[in-house]
C-alpha cells in the first residue's frame, strides 16, 4: 500500500530543479534510468493512509519517457 | 543529572525503502524533524536523500536511541552539509 493516494487533479506544477541541480540525481538515474531529471511540485488532494483527506504541496521526479515517480508530501496546505 | 524526553525521536534507521528506493536508502540513518501532526498521522518528517524533509509512513522505519556525543556529532554534520535541492 503507497504512503497517500492522490484524489483528482495536481494543478499549480512549477519545476524546482532540473539535471544535476538534483542532489539525488544521481540516485534517480541509478535507480530508474538516465533522462533529464527534473523535480516538481505541485498541489492536489490526496487521502492518507488512515483516511483523512488533505490539500497538500507535493514533490515528485520526471524525465520524458520514464514517467513521474516518488510522489513525496512536502506540507499540508490550509 | 537531568534526563530530556522527547516524544519525536532524533534519528531513525529505513527499514522499507520499497515506495522510495530513490529518495530512502535501506538501513541507512536518517534525521528526523520534529512534527507533532505528523506523528499523529502515522507519519514521520524525515530529511531524506534530496536533503530535504517529507513526510513518511513511521512504519518505514525503526527508531535509534543515540549517545548524546553522537547526536550533537550527527547534528553537527548536518549543519555543515551542502544545501538540498
Amino acid at each position: 500500500m503507497t504512503s497517500f493516494e492522490i484524489i483528482g487533479e495536481i494543478v499549480d506544477i512549477e519545476t524546482i530543479a532540473v539535471g544535476s541541480t538534483i542532489r539525488d540525481v544521481a540516485r534517480l538515474r541509478k535507480q530508474y534510468g538516465p533522462g533529464r531529471w527534473r523535480k516538481l511540485k505541485g498541489t492536489a488532494m490526496i487521502r492518507l493512509r488512515n483516511g483523512k483527506v488533505r490539500l497538500a504541496e507535493i514533490h515528485w521526479y520526471e524525465a520524458h519517457g520514464l514517467g513521474r515517480k516518488e510522489f513525496k508530501r512536502k506540507r499540508y496546505l490550509k | 543529572m537531568t534526563t530530556r524526553k522527547s516524544s519525536t525521536p532524533r534519528f531513525v534507521i529505513c527499514v522499507n525503502n520499497a515506495e522510495y528506493p530513490a529518495s530512502l536508502e535501506l538501513h541507512k540513518v536518517y534525521r528526523v524533524v520534529p512534527d507533532a501532526d505528523a506523528v499523529a498521522d502515522g507519519d514521520l518528517r524525515i530529511i531524506d536523500e534530496s536533503g530535504e524533509d517529507y513526510l513518511y509512513p513511521a512504519a518505514y522505519f525503526v527508531v535509534i536511541d543515540l549517545p548524546r556525543p553522537i547526536v550533537r556529532a550527527m547534528n553537527k554534520s548536518y549543519r555543515t552539509a551542502q544545501p538540498a535541492v
